[in-house]
């Protein structure tokens, strides 16, 4: 379970509200979020697992309080970035899976067992060896997905994880992350994956607009977007 | 993009089975013997041992026809200076160690991992751990080689738009963004390294009877399957 407890960021050096004091409990399987570039859904989840401090208030994250426990959150929470040439460290797949595994199995031959075991779920078993930049952004994207859950979170967050790939990495990447067995949170702006979830959150300028049945909150934020609608925070 | 780097490929040779520290200590020797021996013969005989060494990696050819070309350019280039002034003796010594030692780095980098390096580089590294923990060293040698091929992808595009917008020979329209864009991939870099909490306090790699205890722990949980206690360890 995820708490934000009047959770805000102000920038430190400006003094900008990035993200106003927000309340939240999340518990669904499946949430997305939603909201248009700069609104603060990225510096929303990036408070789950402490790459972004809250200012205010506090996150929780099945008990543990980010700010206090940062290391052991972030075993339990993955995290996906937009771009995986970025989350990539080592330069072939086997080596950065292996990399996410150290903490956990010392044993060299082991440690490349189980990375092995992590590229074939993610039926990149043929290109373990391959140089990272010799990868398609689609390959790239599970590869960095396999570093990921190698490491068994019982959370992830999915930084718009498949902004970067065409339609066909697209439909794959979303539906191996919503065939996952973790809860995920997922910022996107597809809006047909974000109405596939469980609970959708509207960010917009700051703060959240909408929180509640996907299909719902799909249909508030493109009447926000083109101006159908004014803002009416939910409770 | 082709990189040195990037040469590495898991095949069964000697030299892949060789443990680093050995493969960097041959280089070593290699690279001080051939600068102390001003003989071309014995330099023509470790340069046609190296090369072997090198073959017997069965490296990847174009990655590898690349290297060696460049070193033979500069190879010659520094042999005609020799030449020009007569001293073919010296010609011939230069270019063989030249290509002896270049061979030889192939190979290593053809037939160690990096993994296997980053390994070697915090066991060097351990004398130094009252100012660095080992791991981190390690670490940042790999993400320094990993930054290597993004840097001139970089730069390359950034070129490409200056070029596209008519700014061929503006330098502030290519290294501006190539030194923004640069300073943004270190930073998302280092955003991923956070989120994947690899060098956090605990991560123990490679070191003491603690890691072992760790690892045992990590490992009856992957077997029995409980997420929560590999968390946890």
């Amino acid at each position: 379970m995820i708490e934000f407890k009047d959770a805000g960021v102000t920038a430190p050096d400006t003094g900008v509200t990035i993200l106003k004091p927000t309340s939240l409990t999340l518990t669904e399987r499946r949430i997305s979020v939603i909201g248009a570039n700069g609104g603060g859904k990225s510096t929303l989840v990036r408070m789950i697992n402490g790459l972004i401090p809250a200012t205010t208030g506090s996150v929780e994250v099945d008990g543990l309080d980010v700010a206090r426990k940062g290391p052991q959150v972030r075993r339990k929470v993955g995290f996906l970035f937009t771009d995986p040439s970025a989350q990539l460290i080592m330069p072939t797949g086997v080596e950065d899976v292996m990399l996410s595994l150290r903490r956990t199995i010392k044993d060299k031959d082991e440690r490349t067992r189980a990375a092995l075991d992590a590229l074939d779920e993610m039926g990149l078993g043929d290109r373990a060896d391959v140089a990272v930049g010799s990868l398609s952004g689609g390959q790239r994207q599970l590869l960095a997905l396999a570093g990921v859950l190698a490491v068994t979170p019982s959370i992830l967050v999915a930084d718009e994880p498949t902004t970067l790939l065409d339609l066909r990495w697209r439909a794959h990447v979303g539906a191996l992350l919503r065939s996952l067995p973790v809860q995920l949170i997922e910022v996107t702006h597809d809006l047909d994956s974000a109405a596939r979830a469980e609970r959708t959150i509207v960010i917009d300028d700051g703060s959240v607009a909408f929180d509640g049945d996907p299909t719902e909150a799909v249909r508030f934020y493109r009447d926000l977007m083109f101006g159908r609608t004014t803002r009416t925070p939910s409770p | 993009m082709i990189t040195p780097t990037g040469l590495y490929r898991a095949r069964d040779t000697p030299l892949h089975h060789a443990p680093a520290w050995v493969k960097v200590l041959l280089l070593l020797a290699a690279t001080v013997a051939v600068i102390m021996l001003d003989d071309p013969v014995s330099s023509l005989g470790i340069m046609a041992a190296c090369l072997l060494l090198l073959l017997s990696t069965q490296p990847p050819a174009r990655t590898t026809a690349v290297a060696m070309a460049g070193t033979l350019v500069v190879a010659a280039l520094s042999a005609s200076i020799h030449l020009w002034r007569g001293d073919w003796w010296r010609a011939v010594d230069v270019t063989a160690d030249l290509v002896a030692v270049v061979a030889l780095a192939l190979a290593v980098a053809a037939s160690t991992s990096m993994t296997a390096m980053l390994d070697f580089v915090s066991l060097m590294a351990r004398p130094l751990r009252a100012i660095l923990p080992p791991e981190t060293l390690g670490l940042m040698f790999a993400m320094m080689l990993r930054a290597l091929p993004e840097v001139a992808e970089i730069y390359l595009e950034s070129r490409q738009a200056a070029r596209a917008r008519g700014f061929d020979r503006n330098i502030r329209a290519i290294v501006y963004p190539t030194t923004t864009r640069t300073v943004g991939f270190a930073l998302d870099l280092g955003q991923a390294i956070h989120a994947r909490g690899i060098g956090e306090e605990g991560d123990q790699v490679d070191s003491d009877a603690g890691g072992s205890r760790v690892s045992r722990r990590a490992r009856r949980s992957r077997r029995s399957g409980n997420a929560h206690d590999v968390a946890a360890a």
